[in-house]
């Protein structure tokens, strides 16, 4: 939904969305004064899922009850109901048909207590990385249960800010292509990411100061695309030394009030 | 008060079923459709618009795949998104043997069940897709394996069984 309304908020200016939006400002672009950027914003998709909330955990012990109260035995407890039985009868009375029948050599309460063991002996991997602990931001393992993005320092005007990657529009390429470029120039080629679609999911537009504007440049428009990180570990080509990869509430603190405003309206935080 | 009154013929009545006609008219057997047609959208266009796209839901554990699979099929209800179908694939059993060769041989079994799930969907414009995507995405539980295809007729084939006896006959007379 948010994709729907950043594209409406330049439906007005230009045409049609999709890749009709590129075709759109090739030709318009002799004409228009907005200088056009292209940014990306790289997500690392969470390793693991969120803690449950108080409400969430109640319902998963209902559901797990509800499930195990309707479901039908399985082979292995029905093997055990018999076995448990054949014991009783054993105790009870000396029969000796039973073991004149195949009896098993392996009981089946024998081998819960052998999973029972193996899975005692599984560790899983700590939750709370080192990078958490030492806040170390730029490193991809810090919050593994939350989207990380990423933020490069950049050279707009005379201002050195923190941005979402962004490259210039050149005519003659689709604006997903600038964004990829911008990937590329931040990060190097080769880089894993999957682009989700040709729509942009949102624009951020902004008028330059007086003292720049001339007839042909009245501001900059920057439409951001929105890509999934695919590779665990990045190879360190890095261009620009400056970069951190940042979860939605820590965007606050780097990024600028009109710039956040319009980034928040696309991020998913889940 | 007669006129205002209601007056449905009970069952004890002997006016009970007075206006019925159906009995009348000649039993009709319903047809049997075996071949159902797919049917494929454009894809291209100035608005695009994703044919059928099957969302395959894989994992060991059944009610989690039900559960998620209800719950995506219950997000295009709200989204107002086409849902063709939803059905399920047969399920695939796994044995598991170990071997170990320290000491004693022992071979410990176990078996796994994978379930599928499939929602089939129509209609996807294709600058909501990766909102749609991004959000079963991010909903995604633990274990559970999600593929977004197109929809083909291999998949369509895959959910018929094959009958030999039947195609042997065919290619007997042919």
């Amino acid at each position: 939904m948010a994709g729907h309304c950043g594209a409406r908020a330049m439906a007005a200016r230009l045409g049609p969305r999709a890749a009709g939006s590129a075709r759109g400002v090739c030709s318009a672009a002799a004409r228009r004064p907005w200088r056009l950027f292209g940014a990306m914003c790289l997500l690392r998709l969470p390793r693991i899922t969120q803690p449950l909330e108080k409400e969430e955990e109640e319902m998963v012990a209902l559901m797990e009850q509800i499930e195990l109260e309707k479901s039908c035995y399985s082979d292995h407890e029905i093997r055990k109901l018999e076995e448990e039985e054949q014991l009783k009868r054993k105790k009870e009375s000396l029969y000796d048909e039973d073991e004149a029948r195949g009896k098993t050599v392996i009981m089946a309460q024998d081998l819960e207590e052998k999973w029972e063991q193996k899975f005692l002996q599984f560790k899983a991997a700590p939750r709370v990385t080192d990078a958490d602990k030492s806040n170390d931001r730029k490193s991809l393992n810090r919050k593994l249960d939350s989207n990380l993005m990423l933020l490069v320092k950049q050279k707009i005007g005379n201002q050195e800010l923190w941005l979402l990657p962004q490259v210039e529009w050149q005519p003659g390429e689709t604006l997903r292509s600038t964004a990829e470029r911008a990937m590329a120039t931040f990060l190097g080629d080769h880089i894993q990411a999957k682009v989700l679609g040709n729509a942009p999911f949102g624009i951020y537009k902004y008028k330059f100061p007086r003292a720049i504007r001339t007839e042909n440049n009245m501001g900059a428009k920057v439409f951001f695309f929105k890509a999934f990180l695919q590779s665990r570990d990045l190879s360190q080509a890095e261009l620009k030394a400056d970069y951190l990869w940042v979860t939605k509430k820590e965007l606050g603190e780097y990024l600028k009030t009109e710039y956040l405003k319009k980034v928040n309206r696309f991020l998913l935080d889940l | 008060d007669a006129l205002l009154a209601c007056h449905r013929f009970y069952r004890s009545r002997p006016t009970h079923g007075i206006g019925k006609f159906k009995y009348l008219l000649p039993k009709e057997v319903p047809k049997k459709k075996k071949e159902k047609v797919q049917m494929k959208e454009i894809d291209a266009g100035t608005e695009y618009q994703y044919g059928d796209v099957n969302i395959q839901m894989t994992s060991y554990d059944l009610c989690l795949v039900e559960h998620f699979a209800q719950y995506v099929h219950r997000l295009c209800n709200r989204l107002s998104i086409r849902v063709n179908e939803s059905y399920a694939m047969p399920t695939k059993t796994n044995e598991v043997l170990f071997m170990e060769e320290r000491g004693s041989k022992m071979q410990l079994d176990a078996v796994l069940t994978t379930h599928q799930r499939v929602v089939q969907i129509r209609g996807l414009s294709s600058t909501f897709a990766p909102i749609l995507l991004e959000i079963i995405q991010s909903n995604q539980p633990e274990g559970v394996h999600l593929l977004m295809k197109q929809h083909t007729e291999a998949d369509f084939k895959s959910r018929l069984k094959s009958r030999p006896e039947l195609e042997e006959l065919l290619a007997e007379m042919s």
